[in-house]
């Protein structure tokens, strides 16, 4: 899964399921005048490709991979057969699918009221719970293309988070350097998303 | 208010199979919705599932310092609790009346038990879920980019969209509290006004020809409407039964053309050629069967 490959575009047929394991997938929109804005991310707590199971076989949305890693992908038929049993796998999926809509409306809320810091401090959260260390190897570009803000937003707080020994940022790695910090700059959405994911899909097995 | 309430008159309801439908029919119980009426709260327990026929929920957002955000709404095109099916049983949004009207209720369990059972109902239920999931990020992605009018007039279509009138009964504040912006929120109604795009008296909102604000919309309307209309067809039965007579013919223009096919005019221009090759590799890889397959690396890590 290397940095920036495009899983599935916007409208196009969903072909594979994907499971992260080291990399982090961006679900974007992308308006009709190339704008975008992230409405979601997905890495090794789920899974990318949601409609093919949901119904519809595609989305609006596009998939990008924001943390170069690995996943696990499948075709679709034999995960559907699994899910259409009604079993422990379609308990998770449907519970996995309620955390990711909680990701999906907490993005919506900040758009509207909150400040590109308190974003830029989400999305490192929200992405980095999601790898196994805490780099991020990542672009300033890419970052406002997600975030759907202007560049200089992003490197303006960059550079003061750097400045400031909160994170460290140099040759397209981003390093958090004092998470409690980080945390308490970021917004009140991370602590609901990660709230809700925590209730939904705890880490010990569901019976 | 004077028209007998049907079930059927919420579509999820009318897509349902004979047999399906009248399985759950003596569970449904009409609720009359009363404006800003809470139908559950933060991270409350959902007691009972809505369908709504003449009524729209908004579903919204709200800040630890009391400011909302509306995110999706849900008229006769839906049911409002998804979280009881999806799983985890409450949500932390907040879904509150903001068209007045009527629903019909079904206890929670009994709906979770039918969902249950796979079949019609589920596979109706997961397509609704998938649509709202984009009129979630479609409002995520209008909150970024588009004016507070855009998002009024977009507000406005979905809603007229799940109602029969072109009657809103709603108050002008409830409107600002849902886009989060009152000040903005107000000062645009009174400018929608002027214009002749909607006709505000007392307590409802009537727009008279919605064709004006179709040419004001952002794009958002018609990426929302595509994807209810693709994924929850009126004209065709998804169920291969014939539809029933209740449901309300739609007379708007189908706006999907926009949205149809590779899109290319929404991707970046080497997208549709990575896309491409995509599609060949996949169709190699197709032929080896559903095996789970290893991406990024040349051999398993384990």
């Amino acid at each position: 899964m290397p940095l920036g490959e495009v899983l599935y575009e916007s409208g196009g047929q969903l072909q594979h399921i994907y499971f992260p394991t080291t990399s982090v997938v961006s679900l974007l929109y992308v308006m009709k005048g190339g704008e975008s804005a992230e409405i979601a991310i997905a890495g090794n707590e789920g899974l990318v490709g949601v409609a093919l199971i949901m119904g519809g076989q595609t989305t609006p949305s596009r998939a990008v991979v924001q943390c170069a890693g690995q996943a696990y992908r499948m075709l679709p038929g034999a995960l559907k057969k699994e899910f259409d049993r009604g079993e422990a796998m379609q308990r998770l999926m449907l519970r996995y699918m309620q955390a990711l809509v909680t990701q999906m409306v907490q993005t919506a809320a900040c758009n509207r009221h909150h400040s590109v810091e308190q974003q830029f401090c989400r999305w490192l959260l929200l992405s980095i719970d999601r790898l196994p260390s805490n780099v991020l190897t990542m672009t300033e570009g890419l970052i406002a293309n997600m975030l759907g803000v202007r560049l200089e937003g992003v490197t303006g707080v960059a550079t003061q988070l750097q400045k400031e020994g909160l994170i460290r940022y140099e040759d397209g790695r981003i390093t958090i350097l004092d998470r409690a910090a980080v945390e308490a700059r970021a917004c009140e959405c991370y602590a609901v998303v990660r709230k809700e994911f925590d209730r939904l899909l705890p880490d010990e097995k569901m019976n | 208010m004077a028209t007998p309430q049907s079930p059927r008159q919420n579509h999820l309801l009318a897509a349902l199979p004979a047999e399906v439908y009248e399985r759950l029919l003596p569970q449904l119980q009409i609720a009359p919705m009363p404006l800003g009426w809470p139908v559950y709260e933060t991270s409350g327990q959902i007691e009972k599932v809505y369908f709504p026929t003449t009524s729209i929920v908004s579903l919204l957002h709200i800040m630890k310092d009391g400011k909302p955000a509306e995110i999706a709404l849900v008229g006769n095109d839906g049911v409002v609790g998804t979280a009881v099916f999806m799983g985890g049983l409450s949500t932390p949004t907040r879904g509150v009346v903001q068209s007045a009207g009527h629903a019909y209720a079904i206890k929670s369990d009994v709906l979770r038990d039918e969902f249950r059972l796979g079949g019609p109902l589920q596979e109706l239920l997961l397509r609704y879920t998938q649509a709202l999931i984009t009129q979630m990020t479609q409002t995520a992605v209008c909150n970024r980019h588009h004016s507070v009018e855009q998002q009024l007039t977009r507000w406005l279509l979905l809603s007229l969209d799940r109602l029969t009138s072109n009657k809103l009964l709603m108050t002008q504040r409830l409107i600002a509290d849902m886009l989060g912006s009152r000040k903005g929120a107000i000062r645009t109604l009174e400018k929608m006004q002027k214009a002749g795009m909607i006709k505000y008296d007392r307590g409802c909102i009537i727009v008279p020809d919605r064709k004006k604000l179709e040419a004001h919309v952002c794009e958002c309307y018609a990426v929302v409407r595509a994807e209810f209309d693709r994924l929850l067809p009126r004209n065709r039965n998804l169920f291969g039964e014939a539809p029933p007579a209740t449901t309300q013919r739609r007379t708007q223009p189908d706006r999907r053309e926009h949205r149809t096919g590779d899109a290319p005019e929404l991707v970046g221009a080497a997208a549709p050629a990575a896309a491409q090759k995509r599609a060949q590799s996949d169709r190699r890889e197709r032929r080896t069967g559903d095996a789970r397959e290893l991406i990024g690396a040349r051999r398993p890590a384990r």
